[in-house]
């Protein structure tokens, strides 16, 4: 048994909930760690989302992952979404949630973006003093997670990473540490991303997602589309030698593959996380003090381009007639 | 980790994020504005490969792309009868008048029945309206709260007089809907030929045919539609406003005194139907709305 972190355990690795494999879950009962689910779509009275949401419920281990939060915007999260937030967290009873160091919009306007915030003490302020408040409000270990992002502000005044590492700290959040994300950004904003990945707190790191994105030439968009690629790889296999086993999750948003296709990229971190695990216990001196061997697998259960893509999706709504009277 | 001592502006960081959500939501292409481009040089760092005004025009493309993408998909009915151009029009409009502002996609349409119907120079207005509503409808009903169903043996216990004057309550998730156009049929048509591999199927526009509709959800979870008899709607309607079985009974022979003979041969059946078919959900004792007091 690991040790948690933040109170929260290791679940090994995980996917995404999504509307093309509910049959496939459901009917087969795939070997999975856990799911995550993006809570917006779940925050509804009933039908389909909620009956699929008990059903996987009752037969993997789920997480909670937001994305209108809007933590940092010009206004505090609203009041009436976190109510909503707090009843589905009843419900699902998640080891931890998550969203995103972001906002969404400004008071009458709500973008259905995942924007970027200047890397600004002001900023540092304004959301870890929120931070705090969420996870107080919750009941349940929160965590942020570090955005991709195409627009950066001549107002920063640190890195990103000083920025989420501060805020972190700060507020005693953890950390979603997107490593696909910090791929992309550092690829659009000209850094290092392995500084980047030495530079955080690897204790606060509870969860990694993993995906693959939409190279443009100009600029990369973080569509969640394709199979995770090599270079994030190596930065995921880096970032497991410094935190130590941290569950792990890929995101496949665009163009779903089949089941098939995506339980393979899950083994694949799977393979790739052991593999870091191992170099790890050969190299000592790059093991952080709170790394953990690896949980055995199995333990628990036997946009758009464009876009970010784990923004909310509805389910189809099948329609059918029926006879008058 | 550097300790940098915090160096405020006030409203800096705010002023700024009124600033990005004022751009984005144009819909003429920002780096074609010299204004927004030295704005943007001001506020943005661009790189090497990306001017500052590119950067947020990134964001710009994404936030139409998004909105129209979740409007196509929740009215393809509209779209469907409009064409591509006709199409991007109303929903540009729209997205300009009634700026996204629920933190979910869900909601983003819900004015949008109301803006088709104001809309100047729509071709096939009325059937666009009642399209939309209809769309709209769905989407409420997609995840309208669950209900278990009627419970019969609870029924038979209750006094005879409460199922008379008592509330009877209808499902959560069932929608009343008068059309001018079979707008239901019209929309199945056109997602099968959508399933079909056609994007753009070119709509045969139907002729116009009054129609009541019952929309629900089924126990199986899918959206169904029914049409209605005209008094048998006017019944459900009544008992929709809360009225009691006898004032709604009242109510729809008023309402059609014509078919006051078969009314009053079918309206037991149709409250066990409607009741089996999950439409009635529960009868609650005590005083209903009277047809008088609702001025129906």
């Amino acid at each position: 048994m690991t040790q948690p972190r933040l109170g929260v355990p290791d679940l090994g690795i995980g996917v995404g909930l999504r509307v093309p494999h509910y049959r496939h879950i459901l009917s087969q009962r795939p070997a999975v760690d856990f799911f995550e689910i993006i809570s917006e779509n779940f925050m509804v009275e009933g039908g389909k989302p909620i009956y699929h949401l008990e059903q996987v419920l009752e037969r993997y281990p789920l997480i909670q992952h937001g994305v209108s939060l809007s933590i940092g915007g010009p206004e505090a999260p609203d009041p009436s979404y976190l109510a909503r937030l707090k009843q589905l967290v009843r419900k699902v009873k998640p080891a931890w949630l998550s969203d995103h160091f972001c906002w969404c919009g400004v008071p009458g306007a709500h973008l259905h973006d995942l924007l970027p915030l200047p890397y600004s003490w002001e900023a540092v302020e304004r959301v870890a003093e929120r931070a705090r408040r969420v996870q107080d409000y919750l009941e349940v270990p929160f965590a942020l997670e570090n955005t991709s992002s195409y627009m950066a502000y001549t107002s920063s005044e640190m890195t990103e990473w000083q920025f989420i590492s501060e805020i972190a700290e700060r507020a005693d959040i953890g950390l979603m540490f997107d490593v696909n994300n910090v791929y992309v950004s550092a690829y659009n904003h000209g850094f290092d991303a392995h500084e980047f990945i030495r530079s955080v707190p690897h204790e606060r790191i509870v969860q990694i997602h993993l995906a693959g994105h939409t190279n443009l030439g100009k600029y990369i968009i973080d569509t969640h589309r394709g199979h995770v690629i090599d270079e994030v790889w190596d930065l995921y296999r880096e970032t497991i030698r410094l935190s130590g086993p941290v569950s792990t999750l890929i995101e496949w948003d665009d163009e779903i593959p089949e089941w098939a296709v995506l339980a393979a990229e899950a083994e694949k971190a799977r393979a790739a996380r052991n593999e870091a695990l191992g170099l790890a216990a050969a190299h000592p001196t790059s093991k952080p003090a709170d790394a953990h061997p690896a949980e055995p697998r199995g333990t628990s259960h036997g946009g758009r381009h464009g876009g970010p893509r784990e923004l909310a999706a509805r389910e189809d709504s099948s329609l059918g007639a029926a006879i008058g009277e | 980790m550097e300790n940098n001592e915090p160096s405020r502006q006030p409203s800096s960081l705010s002023e700024l994020q009124h600033w990005v959500v004022r751009h984005l939501q144009q819909l003429r292409s920002l780096p074609r504005d010299p204004v927004v481009s030295l704005e943007a040089a001001d506020r943005l760092t661009g790189n090497e490969r990306v001017e500052p005004v590119e950067q947020i025009e990134i964001y710009r493309e994404q936030f139409w792309l998004r909105h129209t993408s979740s409007l196509v998909e929740d009215f393809p009915g509209v779209g469907g009868i409009l064409g591509q151009q006709d199409w991007e029009r109303l929903v540009e409009s729209y997205l300009q008048a009634f700026a996204p502002s629920s933190w979910t996609l869900r909601e983003l349409g819900r004015r949008f029945p109301d803006h088709v119907a104001r809309y100047p120079d729509l071709p096939h207005r009325q059937l666009c309206c009642d399209m939309a509503r209809l769309e709209w409808a769905f989407i409420e009903l997609f995840d309208a709260a669950d209900c278990p169903p009627l419970d019969l043996n609870q029924l038979a216990t209750l006094p005879p007089d409460v199922l008379e004057t008592g509330q009877i309550v209808l499902n959560p998730a069932l929608r009343l809907l008068e059309v001018s156009y079979p707008v239901a049929d019209l929309r199945m048509q056109l997602l099968e030929s959508r399933r079909n591999g056609h994007e753009d199927p070119g709509v045969q526009i139907p002729d116009p045919l009054a129609q009541q509709l019952v929309l629900y959800r089924g126990s199986d979870r899918r959206l169904y539609h029914r049409p209605m008899s005209p008094e048998a709607f006017s019944l459900l309607s009544a008992l929709d406003r809360r009225l009691s079985l006898v004032a709604a009974c009242e109510h729809a022979l008023q309402a059609w005194p014509e078919h006051a003979e078969r009314l009053q041969q079918n309206v037991a059946g149709w409250f066990q139907a409607w009741a089996r078919r999950g439409w009635i959900v529960d009868v609650v004792p005590g005083p209903a709305t009277h047809a008088g007091a609702t001025g129906s």
